[in-house]
């Protein structure tokens, strides 16, 4: 596993800076227009909640993570409010979730207890309730820091961040039935150049491919950040390849380098297209994947991202339906840069705006004109002081510039540190109600 | 491929079959028929291996005859490929799909003395007020006579249909202002479901990933794992 001297220097020497202003790299996954392909029933549109994951804080409310909804429907009249939230119980650094392939129940993940917690959202969905909690994936897998839930159907696959016996970047993933139950575990290759960290996951099933990227293990995503940068060899120990396993057979295939640990994967969505796209936190740049000439997957940098020597560190990323453009979110600078995307070769910047003094998750609606953003990165990473603004921020997009519709102060609230978002419908309904909804245990 | 005899009612009502939107197809794509074969070549059959997911349900359905039937004399004893449909339903992502899919995998079946007699198809309704078994043997046409195992299932009741659905974790659902549910669309995610000789589930397929091809094989990765010469989970 391999970092740049470069960076290594580049960090080291600004420690002292982020000591009181962390660092990124982290977690992302987002929006109707990431979702698995196999999800049914996606919101095309107007959303009526988002579900907010968020991090508990010590002294704040009940100090406790906690599922949050919005009423984000314009119609509404308690719409851009807290309509609702459910407490797990302690802090376990919530962090990241993801629907059944059918909507009505999601799943949601502690990078640091590695519980998973789900939540029925189909029965009452602007009453999310904890159907089942998942307490033994560490012991079961030796995966923890369950990251990604990527719907396949009838099942969930779960990339885990790290291993239970030395906690550091080396890993894996595991499947589990909708039901909850244990199926099978895949681990990340370290063979024919795989490193074995991971992070998200992206299928395309029209080309039998699911992409694996990768970061750190648990023992840098928990460290402090200040401590972090200082530490030379923990460093080192960041992802630096993208994999692309064959889907059908759940076997590794080509191990693509991506230097500078590549988070969120996009396949494009649009009718014909055979690419997908991330970015790298820790160069600041966004590849490309695709088959070359000669059929075989490659990966190529197309883009930088603002001035990777002023450390941006891009967190979350979010394409548009039709593959034409890309947001992206950095969370150093509290940046948030659109992308076009009409060639993906070159992807141009078109607009950035200042969106808050640290910025996470970006998530978009299905026809791209409304844009969600949030502002923790990992409880240990997040800014301090005045900087340490936690919020979700509602904004409409005209294609030009960036409206704020609405915001929730979730420190005023005394929610938490406000980090992943999902789309939520009241469209529909359990068509026999006599017939038990929770299919989870 | 055969043509099903109840097209024309099939087409009288819309079908909110939201199939998993098909990967790479907006609402636009889904005026489209859904591919027909894969963009990718298939892993030779029983180089890989097809986990084991959960135990299909038990159940009592209601076969062809208005006889009562155990679900599990149908899910166990054969390689056993299981749809849920309602035959209003005409969305050509949706339950059509899931028709004309298994239409080819039986034409496949039929093909193969292997897996002639080791092979069941079923089609189950979750429409128990609407499809009884004189409509559900007008949904299957001539299939149920076809020279292959091909059963046409209901229910007798939506209490009878409830622990199946619960069991395969089909979901079905109405509008949220809609009224009862026989008289209106039904929204369901297409699942169909693989099922092995002992009654367990070893896949499950949904729009964006159900091809004949891709069902045939699996098939026939589980006839070769009952063989002793593919891998067991």
């Amino acid at each position: 596993m391999t970092i740049f001297p470069r960076w290594l220097v580049l960090l080291v020497v600004c420690a002292a800076l982020v000591l009181s202003a962390p660092l990124a790299g982290a977690p992302a996954l987002a929006d109707e227009t990431c979702n698995s392909p196999y999800m049914a029933n996606l919101i095309k549109g107007q959303e009526d909640y988002v579900y907010v994951w968020t991090l508990g804080k010590a002294g704040l409310g009940d100090g406790s993570d906690k599922l949050v909804t919005l009423d984000v429907n314009p119609g509404s009249p308690r719409y851009g409010t807290v309509i609702h939230k459910v407490s797990v119980g302690g802090r376990g650094e919530a962090h990241h979730m993801g629907f059944t392939d059918d909507r009505r129940f999601l799943w949601a993940g502690g990078l640091d207890d590695s519980r998973i917690v789900v939540f029925d959202v189909g029965t009452d969905p602007a009453k999310p309730r904890i159907v089942k909690r998942i307490t033994d994936m560490p012991k079961r897998t030796g995966y923890v820091g369950p990251h990604t839930f990527y719907a396949l159907p009838g099942r969930m696959l779960v990339q885990g961040l790290s291993n239970a016996r030395d906690k550091g970047g080396v890993t894996g993933m595991a499947l589990y039935s909708n039901k909850g139950d244990l199926i099978t575990t895949y681990a990340m290759p370290t063979a024919d150049g795989g490193d074995g960290y991971g992070y998200d996951i992206a299928i395309n099933p029209q080309k039998n491919a699911l992409l694996t990227s990768s970061f750190t293990g648990w023992t840098n995503y928990m460290m402090s950040l200040g401590k972090l940068v200082q530490d030379a060899e923990a460093m080192k120990r960041f992802g630096g390849t993208m994999v692309v396993w064959d889907l059908k057979a759940m076997k590794p295939g080509k191990v693509l380098p991506v230097p500078g640990a590549p988070l969120e994967i996009r396949w494009s969505l649009k009718d014909g297209d055979n690419w997908a796209i991330t970015a790298t936190a820790l160069t600041s740049k966004l590849w490309l994947v695709r088959p070359a000439a000669g059929g075989e997957w490659e990966a190529r940098e197309v883009a930088t991202i603002g001035d990777p020597a002023k450390i941006p560190l891009p967190v979350d990323i979010s394409i548009r339906n039709d593959g034409t453009g890309l947001w992206v979110n950095t969370f150093m600078d509290g940046k948030t840069r659109y992308f076009d995307l009409a060639n993906p070769e070159q992807p141009r910047q078109t607009y950035e705006k200042v969106t808050g003094k640290q910025v996470n998750m970006i998530s978009q609606s299905w026809d791209g004109t409304r844009v969600y953003i949030s502002s923790s990165l990992l409880a240990n990473w997040d800014k301090s002081g005045a900087d340490d603004e936690q919020f979700v921020r509602a904004f409409k997009w005209d294609g030009k510039e960036l409206t704020p519709a609405f915001e929730v102060d979730f420190y005023k609230e005394k929610l938490g540190r406000a980090h992943h978002m999902k789309f939520g419908t009241r469209a529909t309904r359990a068509a026999y109600p006599a017939a038990p909804l929770a299919s989870t245990r | 491929m055969r043509r099903r005899a109840v097209g024309a009612a099939a087409g009288a009502i819309a079908c909110l079959a939201l199939a998993a939107t098909g990967w790479g197809h907006g609402d636009e794509a889904r005026d489209q028929p859904p591919p027909t074969r894969a963009d990718f070549t298939p892993p030779a059959a029983g180089s890989y291996t097809l986990q084991a997911i959960m135990r299909a349900p038990a159940g009592t359905v209601v076969d062809l005859d208005g006889r009562d039937r155990r679900l599990a004399e149908l899910t166990t004893g054969k390689i056993t490929l299981l749809s849920f449909v309602y035959t209003r339903c005409s969305d050509a992502w949706g339950c059509p799909l899931a028709y004309r899919v298994f239409d080819a995998v039986a034409a496949a079946v039929e093909r193969s003395p292997e897996l002639r007699s080791r092979v069941r198809l079923v089609t189950l309704s979750f429409d128990p007020r609407h499809d009884t078994p004189a409509v559900m043997r007008q949904y299957a046409g001539e299939q149920a006579a076809r020279g292959i195992d091909w059963r046409f299932l209901t229910t007798r009741s939506e209490r009878a249909l409830a622990p199946l659905l619960e069991g395969f974790g089909q979901d079905v659902r109405i509008p949220a202002a809609a009224g009862p549910a026989a008289a209106g669309p039904l929204t369901h995610l297409l699942k169909v479901f693989l099922i092995d000789p002992r009654g367990v589930v070893r896949e499950i397929y949904s729009t964006a990933y159900l091809y004949p091809e891709v069902v045939v094989a699996d098939i026939e990765t589980l006839r070769l794992e009952r063989a002793g010469r593919a891998t067991t989970p």
